[in-house]
């Protein structure tokens, strides 16, 4: 109780900042829909979209863990600017370290390190860049609800604990940082924005509503991203993304099985640089996804896989096809 | 606990520090700095990029296909933000753009060097050739005379350049796979058919040394036969050769073919 009132202002603080910036998000004005820079759109979906708030930061339960997950991605795009353009495949591998670790109580601290290994498959040429990409960390508040005391006893019972009452809320501010190489220039023949990252610092804010039942539990999740400028004076559109999951859970002695479905988002506003808008280089996704957990004693294995339902990507030069991952984690 | 309260707002202030950037290198004394321009021309019909061979329905119920597609694009020139303009050089400043010629993604690449290093929001370029060029007779025409002849872009010294090749086969309601010939240009001092074209650019451009933006230019072909005015095959346009007529009027409307797509900067 102590440390919830100590940090009570902060919290505050911290809603309205998110607030504010949520706010500012919705007043941006979007361009729409000549024009399109195939520069622009990597990046945002490789760079940031593996660490993004739309793929969730952790497990269903809210368990805390170290882990490594998979992350298969499938995008399909327009190598010209007609209609009759010939398409790209390209096929981003990536495979993460992540983990979520308990400072006490009511903070933890969620980290992502990815490594990226992006194929692209035009006309029969196959171009791969690969490395490290960029990492992000999230401290995290949570806000734990109680049950109510009963409001006829008269007894205050002061030895016996709060009891949870499943609702929780979670605060989180974290950074990106530009470990993924952005290269200035690649070959013509590679799309010059084939990045394994986006070379700036970008602030993250999320802010999530968790209920965790014996039997039903629901996380949301919703995370803005203010994105810097990196050293080409190129700045990806800040970035929302929101995710709702369902799950249910069935015990046994051996596992509990946590099957889930989910919809999940993101909107990018448009790209600048040399702080000039560039055209179509803003979007909006909205996912489908389904998979399940399977937690056995320490360990928690997941798997999901995702299909757009709806999407407006780059101009509609971009299209998303599919995604898969596969997580394995070990909880502390 | 207050360990972590100055943790968070540690962070807090880097955050918002870090996303706030000031190093504006854009505005540096730019005097005698030159780089690099790429104009990438893209022939289109309509929203599609234009394929040899293919068929292409036009208005009146006609139809064409092409084998040869090139023009000429000449006196190009950029304007900065303060509007100062910096034309690239005479005599290398003209330049035929041929679709056989483009890369795998159909574009035909025009590379201008040692341009001023500046930031550009405007370019103009002339289609064909002006008479003051013309004017500086077969001996000032340079390597041009010859690159020209080569590729089939003139009819002899006296009539001088044909602007555009259009070669292929049309048909019509009545008539099918009858050839197709556009061949516009000037005729001697006679008949000046050069046309200029400005378009301001959807994003600055910034030349340096070490910079190299591109202009990637459409060129809309159905404009040539549905422009400034509608030009029909049945009507003698299959044929446009030196004639005072038909000419002017193709030329009106190879002036419209042009758009700049978008750009590049690095």
């Amino acid at each position: 109780m102590n440390v919830f009132q100590d940090f009570k202002p902060l919290v505050v603080a911290f809603a309205l900042l998110f607030v504010s910036i949520t706010v500012s998000a919705k007043n941006t004005k979007y361009k729409c829909c000549h024009d399109f820079n195939p520069e622009a759109w990597f990046c945002d979906l490789c760079g940031c979209s593996t660490s993004s708030g739309s793929f969730g930061f952790g497990t269903l339960s809210n368990a805390n863990f170290v882990g490594v997950r998979y992350i298969y991605q499938d995008f399909e795009s327009r190598n010209g600017i007609f209609e009759n353009s010939p398409k790209s495949e390209e096929v981003f591998n990536t495979y993460q370290l992540w983990a979520q670790v308990p400072i006490n109580d009511t903070f933890f601290v969620t980290a992502n390190v990815p490594y990226q290994d992006l194929t692209r498959n035009f006309q029969g040429n196959k171009d791969n860049l690969n490395g490290l990409g960029d990492i992000s960390a999230i401290g995290w508040y949570r806000l734990q609800f109680y049950k109510k005391k009963s409001s006829d006893s008269t007894l205050v019972d002061y030895n016996s604990p709060k009891e949870p009452s499943g609702h929780s809320l979670q605060f989180g501010l974290g950074v990106k940082l530009p470990t993924g190489k952005f290269e200035e220039e690649l070959a013509d023949n590679v799309n010059p924005g084939f990045q394994v990252g986006t070379g700036s610092f970008d602030g993250i804010f999320s802010l999530g509503y968790n209920y965790g039942g014996d039997k039903i539990g629901v996380n949301t999740l919703m995370s803005y991203y203010l994105k810097g400028e990196n050293k080409n004076e190129y700045q990806f559109g800040d970035q929302f993304s929101y995710s709702v999951n369902l799950y249910t859970v069935f015990l046994s002695d051996k596992m509990n099985i946590m099957p889930f479905v989910g919809l999940s988002g993101d909107v990018y506003d448009s790209i600048t640089q040399y702080d000039e808008t560039l055209q179509d280089t803003d979007g909006n996704i909205l996912n489908a996804s389904f998979g399940s957990e399977l937690a056995i004693e320490k360990f928690i294995f997941g798997a999901s896989y995702t299909l757009p339902v709806h999407q407006s990507l780059f101009g509609d030069n971009v299209e998303s096809k599919q995604r898969f991952s596969v997580y394995v984690n070990f909880a502390l | 606990m207050k360990l972590l309260k100055y943790t968070f707002a540690l962070l807090v202030c880097a955050i918002i520090t870090s996303c706030s950037s000031d190093d504006d290198s854009n505005n540096k004394d730019l005097t005698g700095q030159k780089g690099d321009l790429i104009l990438k021309f893209d022939n289109a019909v309509g929203d599609q990029d234009f394929i040899f061979g293919t068929t292409y329905n036009k208005s009146n119920d006609e139809s064409f296909q092409l084998t040869t597609l090139k023009y000429i694009v000449s006196n190009i020139r950029v304007k900065d933000n303060e509007g100062n303009e910096f034309m690239y050089p005479e005599e290398d400043n003209i330049f035929i753009v041929n679709e056989a010629d483009g890369n795998n993604a159909g574009e035909i690449w025009v590379v201008l060097t040692d341009v001023d290093a500046a930031n550009y929001t405007e370019i103009t370029f002339g289609l064909g050739v002006d008479q003051e060029r013309f004017a500086l007779g077969a001996e000032g025409q340079g390597d041009f005379l010859d690159l020209a002849s080569e590729e089939g872009m003139m009819w002899s010294w006296a009539s001088g350049y044909k602007f555009v090749r259009f070669d292929g086969t049309f048909s019509t309601a009545n008539v099918s796979d009858e050839p197709l010939n556009i061949h516009m240009g000037s005729v001697g001092a006679s008949l000046d058919n050069y046309r200029e074209i400005t378009m301001s650019l959807p994003n600055t451009i910034l030349v340096r040394e070490d910079k190299t933006p591109e202009i990637h230019i459409k060129a809309d072909i159905a404009k040539v036969f549905n422009g400034a005015s509608e030009i029909n095959f049945a009507d003698g346009y299959d044929q446009v050769h030196t004639d005072a007529n038909t000419t002017p009027v193709v030329a009106a409307n190879v002036q419209t073919m042009f758009e700049v797509h978008h750009v590049h900067n690095d």
